[in-house]
């Protein structure tokens, strides 16, 4: 391409200059050879300056395209500079956060332990103690692993929650962790039952 | 290789004047009708400095653009002619 726009180029300039210097303006036949070269030569120029301005545009398309390719690839990195930043930052902060978290969380459970593990005068109502075998009292329903009664575990759980969310008092109390294992699901299940019965 | 096409496109015009020269020389009433067009086209580039701003934006180029084209028309003028004449 580049060897064509040359030569088109040079080819113009000669048939523009050398027919006018070098052939006879009084000869008919080298007037009409003048007139033919001159025609020829325009349209070589016309042709050349076409190519070049192809060409031209074609470069300014190239360098857009390297321009646009260049932003994206420091666009790239800096987002991942800063996803990285911001990641290391929210680990340092978990990090740093993470105490105090645990250890509200021990006092809250060591808080609901001793609210409802001090042993009552009366026995008849403990909920830890397991019915006597001779006893003639009538199978009372129990809840979670603590084998509580009914309002003792309402009592519980409406203490618990001020301190714990619903996962977590549930997971605390069945001593089940959260996902479809039947355990969770009964869990689960009795938790509802007595916090709509709790109001 | 803008350059280049800008310069092709002037020697481009460069020849056409040569050219209108050589048909300028082929006939008296040739020769009248190049001065006629040469004229016009003297008329129009004076048209064309009065009316410079207009022009640009009728054209939608810039001023210095336009003016840049009319510093090149006539240099293309003054070369095409000078060469055919004094060849």
């Amino acid at each position: 391409m580049h060897l064509k726009l040359f030569v088109l180029s040079a080819s113009s300039v000669v048939l523009w200059l050398i027919p006018l210097s070098a052939l006879d303006k009084t000869l008919d036949i080298h007037k009409a050879l003048q007139g033919v070269s001159l025609t020829a030569a325009i349209a070589c120029a016309v042709t050349a300056g076409n190519i070049a301005r192809k060409q031209a545009e074609q470069n300014e398309i190239e360098e857009i395209k390297t321009r646009a390719i260049t932003a994206d690839v420091v666009d790239e990195i800096a987002t991942s500079a800063y996803i990285s930043q911001q990641q290391r930052q929210q680990e340092a902060e978990q990090i740093l956060s993470g105490q105090p978290e645990r250890e509200e969380a021990v006092e809250a459970l060591k808080r609901a332990w001793l609210l409802d593990c001090k042993e009552p005068s009366e026995p008849v109502t403990e909920p830890l103690n397991q019915p006597h075998d001779n006893a003639l009292t009538v199978d009372e329903e129990r809840f979670t692993n603590l084998n509580l009664t009914k309002n003792q575990a309402i009592e519980l759980i409406q203490k618990m929650r001020s301190e714990l969310n619903q996962t977590q008092t549930i997971e605390k109390l069945w001593e089940c962790k959260k996902g479809g294992s039947e355990a969770w699901k009964r869990a689960y299940a009795q938790f509802k039952s007595l916090m709509e019965e709790g109001g | 290789m803008r350059a280049i096409h800008l310069a092709n496109y002037f020697v481009a015009g460069c020849i056409a004047f040569s050219l209108l020269g050589w048909v300028a020389s082929l006939h008296p009433i040739a020769f009248r009708a190049v001065l006629c067009l040469l004229a016009a086209i003297a008329i129009s580039w004076g048209l064309g400095w009065l009316l410079d701003f207009s022009l640009s934006k009728l054209l939608n180029i810039s001023v210095a653009d336009l003016q840049a084209l009319l510093i090149s028309g006539l240099a293309m003028l003054l070369i095409g002619l000078g060469v055919f004449l004094c060849t």
